[in-house]
């Protein structure tokens, strides 16, 4: 019995010695084969481009604007689609799979539908926490973020409301979060992303002067607005506008006739500029309520790729000046 | 193409879950007329998450699920109760006042909830796509122990349904055993209308049911012709979806219809040969 395990011990230190001296072979060809690789080709050198997907299309063209050649952006949910509620295709799932980098709006947006899409489709690079994930509101600041975060609380959005593009100087520090991830992932690429980031901000720079001069030029500018759902908030912060009201406070809810009710006398004390109301809506109920308060409706895209049109950040704002100033211009004339 | 088939493989599986009980429990809904019986318990299952998000529950937290469970049950009591042999108000009228007033109920109460319980009526969507291992697990136990439970008691589950005067008469608590019937078709529409929405559990528990009786009579050949129909619709809606690049669980049912057209095309050609 002794002996028998004896001459195991034997065997098996003979084994493990043998294993442990083919495995640093294998190891050490490994690390000479790779160093080699890297040496020969550096990661920028690879000619494919990186496959980014974004959840709504004002991220894909802001992605576009940072990463140039160097990305393939697609987005899952189309300009002209209510990015709250998105049916998913199994294309979806094939494209977030042969993603390398995944960005999201975030602040509960698509909470409805892309935690499921993400894990579904088994690529833990664009998990969230990888690398590969980007929540594009991270540099942004959020607004209407509650004090507590119980729901119980009331009429609270808990992670702030999810609109934050509609701001065009907020372009900035989605364009810094993207260039972050784009980075992390491809480091070798890293001082194209800068440059090309750094370049979008200063054109947005300039682009934001000049919408706030055109806000004033169209008489927007410290207007006082009733929009129909909370989309708006960080557009009337940007060009100093007042939202007096809601159509429909609560998306998906029918307001009730007293709503209603007091928001047409309300609009009726004449100093309601604009009726404004995001496309993906029922325009009947704002229609009638125009109608009656004699207030222009201007039903607006909040997205790129709203129509064909819109296909950069740049064309969305300067669509959204051409819209509005037509609709003071009628306004004005009644 | 071929790359998006390993994203179907998981709901395909579910949909296969789905279709093992909603094909049995379908021949009881079609035999009782009691078609939109699913509608009108996944509806009161959102009813009471509703309900909970007053208490200022958040709709994942655990008692939502069990709030959502109670007014099944609730509905489950009120259809047993209401099913009379005489039948001077049909059963689907009371199912599809308790469907409507239960989904006008919870735009009520999500008028005063606080924002964000909007999404509790996501639930009746479904997103079949999102569907992994974990859901399939899940689906698939909860499905053997009531697949099991009406094996257990299939006489006179299947006699209920088929003959309520005849089960009285042989001294069967018919109203005790059409509750138990409810429950356990509430628990089984409310988790699998979770996953694939309203549509396609309709589409289960109708569509296969119908083609099966236009072929047969027993319950058996019935059952039979009622899977082999989801298993096919199933697939061939997965397929449907990846060609035309578009939702699977609408893809699923338009399938189904086309094979229901198919069958009804068949059916004479059948008869005239038998």
């Amino acid at each position: 019995m002794h002996k028998t395990t004896q001459h195991l011990i034997r065997i098996l230190a003979r084994f493990a010695r043998a294993s442990a001296f083919g495995f640093a072979i294998a190891l050490g060809a490994t690390l000479i084969a790779n160093t080699n690789a890297a040496l020969i080709r550096p990661a920028h050198a690879e000619s494919k481009p990186l496959s980014v997907v974004t959840t709504t299309e004002d991220l894909a063209a802001i992605a576009r604007e940072v990463g140039g050649d160097r990305v393939r952006v697609t987005s899952l949910c189309k300009g002209y689609q209510d990015p709250h509620f998105v049916d998913a295709k199994p294309s979806f799932m094939v494209q977030l799979k042969n993603a390398a980098l995944f960005v999201e709006v975030g602040r509960d947006l698509e909470v409805g539908w892309a935690p499921g899409l993400l894990n579904g489709a088994r690529n833990p690079r664009i998990l969230p926490g990888a690398p590969g994930f980007v929540d594009a509101s991270s540099q942004v600041q959020v607004i209407e973020v509650p004090a507590s975060v119980s729901r119980a609380q009331g009429d609270v959005h808990p992670f702030g409301n999810p609109h934050y593009w509609l701001d065009p100087a907020n372009g900035a520090p989605i364009a810094r979060s993207i260039r972050d991830g784009l980075v992390r992932v491809s480091p070798g690429d890293a001082a194209l992303f800068n440059q090309r980031c750094a370049d979008f901000e200063q054109r947005l720079g300039v682009a934001v002067t000049r919408w706030k001069q055109q806000a004033k030029t169209i008489g927007l500018t410290g207007k006082k607005v009733v929009t129909y759902h909370r989309s708006w908030s960080y557009f009337a912060r940007a060009f100093e506008l007042t939202v007096v009201d809601f159509v429909e406070p609560r998306p998906g809810i029918p307001p009730s006739p007293n709503h209603v009710q007091d928001l047409v006398t309300r609009m009726k004390q004449g100093d309601i500029a604009l009726l404004v109301m995001e496309d993906f809506f029922d325009p009947r109920l704002p229609q009638k309520i125009a109608t009656q308060t004699a207030v222009p409706l201007v039903i607006l895209p909040t997205s790129v790729g709203a129509d064909d049109k819109i296909r950069t950040y740049f064309d969305l704002f300067d669509h959204l000046f051409a819209s509005i100033g037509g609709a003071m211009k009628s306004g004005a004339k009644s | 193409m071929i790359e998006q088939l390993p994203f179907l493989l998981w709901p395909f599986l579910g949909l296969l879950c789905i279709a093992a009980i909603h094909v049995y429990l379908g021949l009881h809904v079609v035999e009782r007329e009691v078609i939109f019986v699913d509608l009108s318990l996944a509806q009161l299952a959102v009813l009471g998450a509703a309900v909970a998000t007053l208490w200022g529950l958040d709709p994942h937290d655990p008692p939502t699920y069990i709030a959502a469970l109670g007014f099944t049950v609730l509905g489950a009591a009120v259809f047993s109760f209401t099913r009379s042999e005489r039948g001077r108000v049909p059963q689907e009228a009371i199912i599809g006042i308790v469907y409507a007033v239960a989904a006008a109920a919870t735009v009520l109460i999500l008028n005063n909830a606080p924002h964000g319980a909007e999404h509790i009526r996501d639930v009746l969507v479904g997103q079949l796509l999102a569907v992994g291992p974990t859901d399939v697990l899940r689906l698939a136990v909860l499905y053997a122990v009531l697949g099991v439970l009406h094996v257990m008691w299939r006489k006179k589950l299947l006699l209920i349904s088929a003959d309520p005067v005849t089960a009285k008469a042989a001294g069967v608590n018919v109203k005790l055993w059409d509750f138990v019937f409810y429950v356990t078709f509430g628990l089984t529409v409310t988790a699998s209308v979770e996953l694939g929405g309203v549509l396609v559990v309709f589409s289960f528990l109708i569509v296969p049911s119908v083609i099966a009786m236009l072929f047969a009579e027993r319950v058996g050949a019935r059952l039979a012709i009622g899977w082999a129909m989801a298993a096919l619709a199933s697939a061939f809606g997965m397929l449907t979806s990846v060609w035309l690049s578009a939702p699977p669980g609408a893809s699923v049912v338009c399938v189904f219809g086309a094979l229901l057209i198919l069958a009804g095309i068949a059916r004479p050609l059948v008869a005239r040969r038998a």
